[in-house]
C-alpha cells in the first residue's frame, strides 16, 4: 500500500467525504420533512389532491435517482433554474427520498389505533395536537426500523451524484485512481467510509428505537 | 308495551329529533327520537349490529347523523343551525367545544400507552381547558381519585389491568367536568372480575346526579341503576322505558322478549 499517495490525496477525499455527508444528510432531512409534509397533507385533503399526491408518488418512486437528477441538473437551465452540482444533488435527494418517507410516516399514521385518536377528539383536542402528542410519539415505534434503513440506503445513493460532477467522495476516489492508476485502496478506502456511515446510522436508530419504545415495557 | 316518547321538555339535557343515520345504503339508524334529562341514566340495549354504538356516535358527532337533531342544551350538535341543505358542517373549533361537554368511555378504552394514567387525564385539562401544569394534575389527581386510582397515577396503561384502565379512562372524560357521559359497553372487554369495580365507579357517578347515557349488556346495571332503557332493534328504538317495565314483568314486545329470554337462558345454565 502507497501510504504517500493518501498523504498526497487524503485531503481531497477527506473534503470529498464532507460533500458525500453534507448532501446525505441534508438530503435526508429535506426529504424528511417533505415527507411528513405530503404524508399531512394527503392525510387531511380532499380526494383531488389526494390523486394530485398519488401521482406524485408514483412519478418519483417510478424514475431512477439518475434521471431525476440529470434532469434537474441539466435540464433545470432551460427552465430558468441554474444549480451548481451540490445544489442540484440536495435538492434531487429531497424530491427522490419525499415519496419513499410520506409512505413510512403514513403507514405510521395508520399504526396509531382510531379510537385513540376518536378519544382525542372527544376531549376536544385539536388535530393539530393529536398529531403531536399521540400520533408522533407513537408512530415512531414502528417507523424506526424503515427510516433509519432508508436513510442508510440514501447514503449510498450519494455516489450517484458524481455523475454530475458534485465532488463527493466517489468522485473523488475517482479522480484519485485515474490519476495514480491505483485502484484498489482507494475504493477500499471508500468502502470504509461508506461503512462508517452506516454503522453509525444503524447505531443511532437503535438508539431511538430503544427511547421510543421505552413505555411499551412492562415494569 | 307501546314506545314511550317523551315529549320535548325544557330540561331534556340532550335531545335527540327524528335522527337518522346509513352508511352507504345500509340504514343503521331510522328516526330515533329521545330525551335525556338532567341527572338522568339511560341504558341501551340490544341485540349485536342494532345500531347502539352509532347512536351513541351520533351523540357527539364522531359519527355525522343525516337527518334529524341532536341538541344539547338547546344547541344542535355538529351541523350548522338553519334549513339550508344540504347542511354544513360546525367550524372544528365549534366542534371541539361542543365536544368538551361530553365525555365518552369506549369499550376498549382507548388510552394513550405512552402516557401515564396522569398525563392521560391531565393532557386536555392543559391543551383545551388551558390548565397550567400544576392546576392540572392537581384536577387529573382529583379526577384519578374519584375513580379509586390515586395510588396509579405513575403508571403507564401497560402496567394497569383493564378494571383500572377503563377507570383512568373514566377520569380522563369526567376530568373535563362534561354535562353527559356517554359509556360505549364500557365492560365488555374486561375479565369478569374486573367487571365489578368499573360498575362501582359508574354507580356512584350516577348517584352524584351525573348524566349518563350508557350502552350495555349487564343487565343487572340497566335493572337498578338505570332511570329508563331504551331498547334498539335495526336500528330503531324499539322500546322506551323505566326498567320495572322492561325487567320487572313480561315485556309486550316479543322483540324485546326474545332478546332477554338469551339472557335469562344463560343465566339458568
Ligand atoms: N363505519 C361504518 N360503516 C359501515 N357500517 C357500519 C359502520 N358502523 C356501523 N356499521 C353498521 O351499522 C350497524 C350498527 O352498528 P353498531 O352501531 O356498531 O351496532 P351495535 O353497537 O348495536 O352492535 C351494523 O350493522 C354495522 O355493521
Ligand atoms: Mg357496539
Amino acid at each position: 500500500m502507497e501510504l504517500d499517495l493518501f498523504v498526497r490525496y487524503g485531503p481531497d477525499l477527506l473534503r470529498g467525504f464532507g460533500v458525500t455527508i453534507l448532501c446525505w444528510i441534508a438530503g435526508s432531512l429535506g426529504g424528511l420533512v417533505l415527507g411528513f409534509a405530503i404524508a399531512c397533507l394527503y392525510r387531511w385533503s380532499i380526494r383531488p389532491v389526494r390523486w394530485v399526491i398519488e401521482g406524485y408518488v408514483e412519478l418519483i418512486r417510478g424514475t431512477p435517482f439518475m434521471i431525476q437528477l440529470f434532469i434537474l441538473y441539466y435540464g433545470g437551465p432551460y427552465m430558468g433554474l441554474v444549480l451548481t452540482p451540490v445544489q442540484a444533488g440536495i435538492i434531487s435527494f429531497v424530491v427522490y427520498g419525499s415519496p419513499y418517507f410520506a409512505e413510512i410516516f403514513r403507514s405510521g399514521f395508520n399504526a396509531v389505533p382510531k379510537g385513540q385518536i376518536e378519544a382525542a377528539r372527544c376531549v376536544g383536542l385539536s388535530e393539530a395536537r393529536i398529531m403531536r402528542r399521540i400520533i408522533l410519539p407513537q408512530m415512531l415505534v414502528p417507523i424506526t426500523a424503515p427510516l433509519t434503513n432508508f436513510i442508510i440506503i440514501l447514503s449510498k445513493e450519494t455516489a450517484i451524484l458524481s455523475v454530475v460532477t458534485v465532488p463527493e467522495l466517489l468522485y473523488e476516489t475517482q479522480t484519485m485512481a485515474a490519476e495514480t492508476f491505483t485502484y484498489i485502496e482507494p475504493f477500499l478506502v471508500l468502502s470504509l467510509f461508506y461503512w462508517l456511515m452506516v454503522i453509525v446510522t444503524s447505531w443511532l436508530g437503535g438508539r431511538v428505537e430503544a427511547r421510543v419504545t421505552r413505555h411499551l415495557k412492562r415494569t | 308495551m307501546t314506545t314511550q316518547t317523551p315529549s320535548a321538555t325544557a330540561e331534556a339535557l340532550i335531545s335527540v329529533r327524528n335522527m337518522s343515520k346509513s352508511f352507504k345504503d345500509f340504514e343503521a339508524l331510522r328516526d330515533i327520537t329521545l330525551d335525556v334529562n338532567r341527572s338522568e341514566v339511560v341504558c341501551l340495549i340490544g341485540p349485536s349490529g342494532s345500531g347502539k354504538s352509532t347512536l351513541l356516535r351520533c351523540l357527539n358527532f364522531l359519527e355525522a347523523y343525516d337527518t334529524g337533531e341532536v341538541r344539547l342544551e338547546g344547541e344542535l350538535i355538529g351541523w350548522q343551525e338553519g334549513t339550508a341543505q344540504p347542511r354544513r358542517r360546525v367550524a372544528a373549533g365549534t366542534l371541539r367545544r361542543q365536544r368538551q361537554h361530553i365525555g365518552m368511555v369506549f369499550q376498549q378504552f382507548n388510552l394513550w400507552p405512552h402516557l401515564t394514567a396522569l398525563e392521560n387525564v391531565a393532557e386536555a385539562l392543559i391543551q383545551v381547558k388551558g390548565l397550567g401544569k400544576k392546576a392540572a394534575q392537581e384536577a387529573a389527581m382529583a379526577a384519578l381519585a374519584k375513580v379509586h386510582l390515586s395510588d396509579k397515577a405513575q403508571n403507564h396503561p401497560a402496567n394497569l389491568s383493564g378494571g383500572q384502565q377503563q377507570r383512568v379512562a373514566i377520569a380522563r372524560a369526567i376530568a373535563m367536568e362534561p354535562r353527559v357521559m356517554l359509556f360505549d359497553e364500557p365492560t365488555s372487554a374486561l375479565d369478569p372480575e374486573l367487571v365489578g369495580e368499573v360498575l362501582t365507579v359508574m354507580k356512584e357517578m350516577a348517584a352524584e346526579g351525573m348524566t349518563m347515557v350508557v350502552v350495555t349488556h349487564e343487565m343487572g346495571f340497566a335493572a337498578h341503576v338505570a332511570d329508563r332503557v331504551a331498547f334498539l332493534d335495526k336500528g330503531r328504538l324499539v322500546t322506551l322505558a323505566p326498567p320495572a317495565d322492561i325487567f320487572g314483568r313480561e315485556p309486550d314486545d316479543p322483540r324485546v322478549r326474545s332478546f332477554l329470554q338469551t339472557y335469562r337462558e344463560r343465566n339458568v345454565v
